[in-house]
């Protein structure tokens, strides 16, 4: 079951309207068969950029995240039933970030000069494997044949 | 010393004595087998350091990685981040702007007396520009 983050932005309107809006938000959700886990305020504050929708500039706005389970085939009926939605701003869906922790930090690999690092060395070989075949002397005898003509002439 | 290699019985007692003596293993004896004792700590980008999650909503954290001329992302050679780090960065960044939570243009102004994580001025290499 993936977990989704729904991070929705709403009109400046008075808080009562406000609360009818996120129920609206919710029974959608909902009525795609998901269920809500988490609803998070992030509080009402301008907007890094004036956005338009439905219409009207909004320069500010009120942020929510919502958490959710969401049947990924109805995640697009969602989508676009929020997008008809006149308050809301701007509706984004992520999925929930799993634990974004790097195993083993190779800061200090990449710190070392360029022919000591992973890519470079591999880079090289890459190239090395494009050169044209060289002509080996010899027929991958075990002697140099001119030598023993030498050796046998005198 | 020469006077005394010329004759081969003083030699070949001189060649027993080194020999031995090489052989000898006591205490003393350094063992070559150790590991490379002036080998440098192993370097930690701040992220792995500090096992910080970066998360989109978290604006004040990801403005930092940005510039607060230009709203751009600064690459790994000035932030300082190991690879996987700087690409968790990055998509993270780009989600809270298409989100709405970050411009793309500048740095929110209330961040700009946030502290510095690295020093612009010093890349590990050399800027393009």
């Amino acid at each position: 079951m993936i977990t989704y983050e729904l991070c929705v932005l709403f009109r400046m309107m008075p808080k009562a309207e406000l609360v009818t809006c996120l129920k609206r938000t919710a029974n959608a959700i909902y009525n795609k068969g998901g269920i809500l886990r988490k609803l998070e305020n992030l509080g009402t504050k301008d907007t890094p950029y004036k956005i338009s929708s439905h219409g009207l500039v909004h320069r500010q706005a009120s942020y929510f995240v919502y958490e959710m389970n969401v049947p990924p085939a109805n995640l697009d009926d969602l989508s676009e039933e929020l997008a008809r939605d006149v308050d809301i701003v701007r509706k984004t869906i992520f999925r929930k970030n799993l634990d974004n922790e790097v195993e083993d930090c190779t800061l200090h690999e990449e710190l070392q000069p360029a022919p000591y690092r992973k890519d470079v060395k591999d880079l090289i070989a890459k190239a090395r494997k494009l050169d044209k075949p060289k002509f080996v002397y010899g027929n991958n005898l075990k002697y140099y044949p001119s030598r023993n003509n030498y050796y046998w002439i005198y | 010393m020469s006077i005394l290699l010329k004759l081969p019985q003083t030699k070949r007692s001189l060649v027993n004595i080194i020999r031995c003596s090489s052989n000898i293993s006591s205490s003393d004896t350094p063992k070559f087998d150790m590991e490379n004792p002036f080998e440098k700590e192993k370097q930690k980008c701040i992220l792995c350091q500090t096992g910080v999650q970066v998360d989109y909503k978290n604006t004040k954290l990801l403005s930092q990685f940005q510039s607060s001329y230009t709203g751009r992302i600064y690459g790994r050679h000035i932030t300082r981040l190991c690879k996987q780090q700087q690409e968790i960065v990055e998509r993270e960044i780009g989600k809270a702007q298409n989100a709405g939570l970050m411009s793309s243009y500048n740095k929110d102004p209330a961040f700009l007396g946030d502290p510095k994580l690295y020093d612009v001025d010093n890349p590990i290499r050399p800027h393009r520009f």
